[in-house]
């Protein structure tokens, strides 16, 4: 159980897909002018990359290692038709918006990579942690950003046509943030603000720490 | 639509209105991946404009000739065009390999990056499958395969573009003084979102 919880949490923190290891930050810039779809996304990226690493963990000693790219290729592509399939049929409006992002994350890396990577190794246990745990760091990403370029951009967080929040009038938001352009900024800062943290932790960890 | 004045909007949309990686953010990883030198830049954009002008037609003649026909493209285009994609890459390495040794040696190593590079996909998706892109839909319910060819041609051509511009930048980026923590990847983002404020300045026209 805690071998279990000490995956999960690498996910969440230390190895987080995007801000750590730079993988799969297509979709994160793209999709996230707002909050709704951001969150959307994240949910298809989670069941995606958890049903996907359930599956290979379970089949690793049947595939052939020459050929499991395609294998691990082809269960993904599996999946990510099933996500496809639902969210046309049930929320519409937000798959009009996501569009070709939802066939895209087929080649999102971090999926692949954790399949390659995690699932083809471990057990079908650890495999869900691992995909649970990356997922949810995938989409802390996402909704953060996503939640920043609305709120400041459009001065306020709208799910489903209903306000959840917005800043005091008088605000004069900057169109800049949810133009392209906006996302390049604001992930730029987060990255940065990411690497202050791992720092900070490693320095109370190891001493004052150097790093590149 | 056929005319050529038309052919022309199509790809100057797709290279610089809607620019593939600045506009769209489709394929990043290479975008911040290999832009580090000039040489390999130049490679990886002949090699994306070799493979997506290939798979978008593969792509193109399976759903028109196979998929719509037999009414199993809905569920099927996901994995069949991301398989036809990765068969086709791997046999052009081979052939490349055997045939021309000038040719692989330029794009050998970038190729089999390519087959999971979300801009090949995304692509010949658009392409091959109508509704998925608004500049699309405005020129045209689904795409002739001429149309495709001159689409993808756009697409690639923008994508080289930018590619390109964005290693000079950061070739010079290495020799600037950053701050200790913007150092590498958060100041090469802060120059790709100077870089993509230009692209903003041309969304809209022709309507595209």
């Amino acid at each position: 159980m805690s071998e279990w919880v000490r995956v999960f949490r690498q996910g969440l923190s230390i190895e987080n897909p995007l801000t750590v290891l730079m993988i799969g930050l297509c979709a994160t810039l793209a999709v996230s002018t707002q909050f709704q779809n951001a969150l959307f996304m994240g949910l298809a990226v989670i069941f995606v990359m958890m049903m996907s690493n359930v599956l290979v963990s379970a089949f690793r000693n049947f595939i052939p290692s020459q050929v499991r790219i395609p294998i691990f290729i082809v269960v993904i592509a599996s999946f990510v038709t099933i996500v496809d399939l639902v969210m046309k049929a049930y929320v519409p409006s937000v798959y009009s918006v996501l569009g070709i992002w939802i066939p895209l994350i087929v080649v999102n890396c971090a999926i692949l990579g954790r399949a390659e990577a995690f699932a083809y190794q471990n057990k079908v246990g650890l495999s869900i942690a691992d995909g649970l745990g990356m997922g949810m760091g995938y989409m802390m990403v996402i909704v953060l950003l996503a939640f920043i370029r609305e709120l400041l951009g459009t001065g306020k967080i709208v799910w489903f046509e209903s306000t959840l929040l917005s800043l005091p009038a008088g605000y004069a938001p900057p169109s800049l943030l949810l133009l392209f352009p906006g996302a390049f900024l604001v992930f730029a800062f987060m990255i940065v603000g990411a690497r202050w943290i791992n720092e900070r932790f490693e320095a109370r960890k190891e001493g004052p720490a150097c790093r590149v | 639509m056929s005319s050529v004045s038309q052919m022309a909007l199509l790809f100057v949309g797709a290279a610089l209105i809607n620019n593939i990686l600045l506009t769209r953010f489709v394929g990043l990883c290479p975008f911040f991946g290999v832009s580090n030198n000039m040489e390999t830049a130049v490679g990886m954009s002949l090699s994306v404009v070799f493979v997506m002008v290939m798979a978008s037609t593969a792509t193109w003649l399976t759903w028109e000739f196979i998929l719509d026909p037999l009414g199993v493209g809905e569920f099927l285009y996901i994995p069949a065009f991301i398989l036809i994609i990765a068969s086709l890459v791997q046999f052009v390495e081979m052939y490349l390999r055997k045939a021309s040794p000038v040719l692989y040696r330029a794009m050998g190593i970038f190729l089999p990056l390519i087959t999971t590079n979300c801009a090949v996909l995304a692509t010949a998706t658009e392409s091959a499958k109508p509704g998925f892109f608004k500049m699309n839909i405005a020129l045209g319910a689904s795409l002739s395969l001429g149309e495709a060819l001159i689409y993808t041609l756009g697409v690639s051509v923008g994508f080289g573009f930018a590619l390109i511009t964005f290693s000079a930048l950061r070739e010079r980026l290495d020799l600037a003084p950053v701050s200790r923590l913007m150092k590498g990847t958060p100041i090469a983002f802060i120059t790709a979102g100077l870089l993509s404020l230009a692209y903003v300045g041309m969304s809209g026209w022709f309507g595209l």
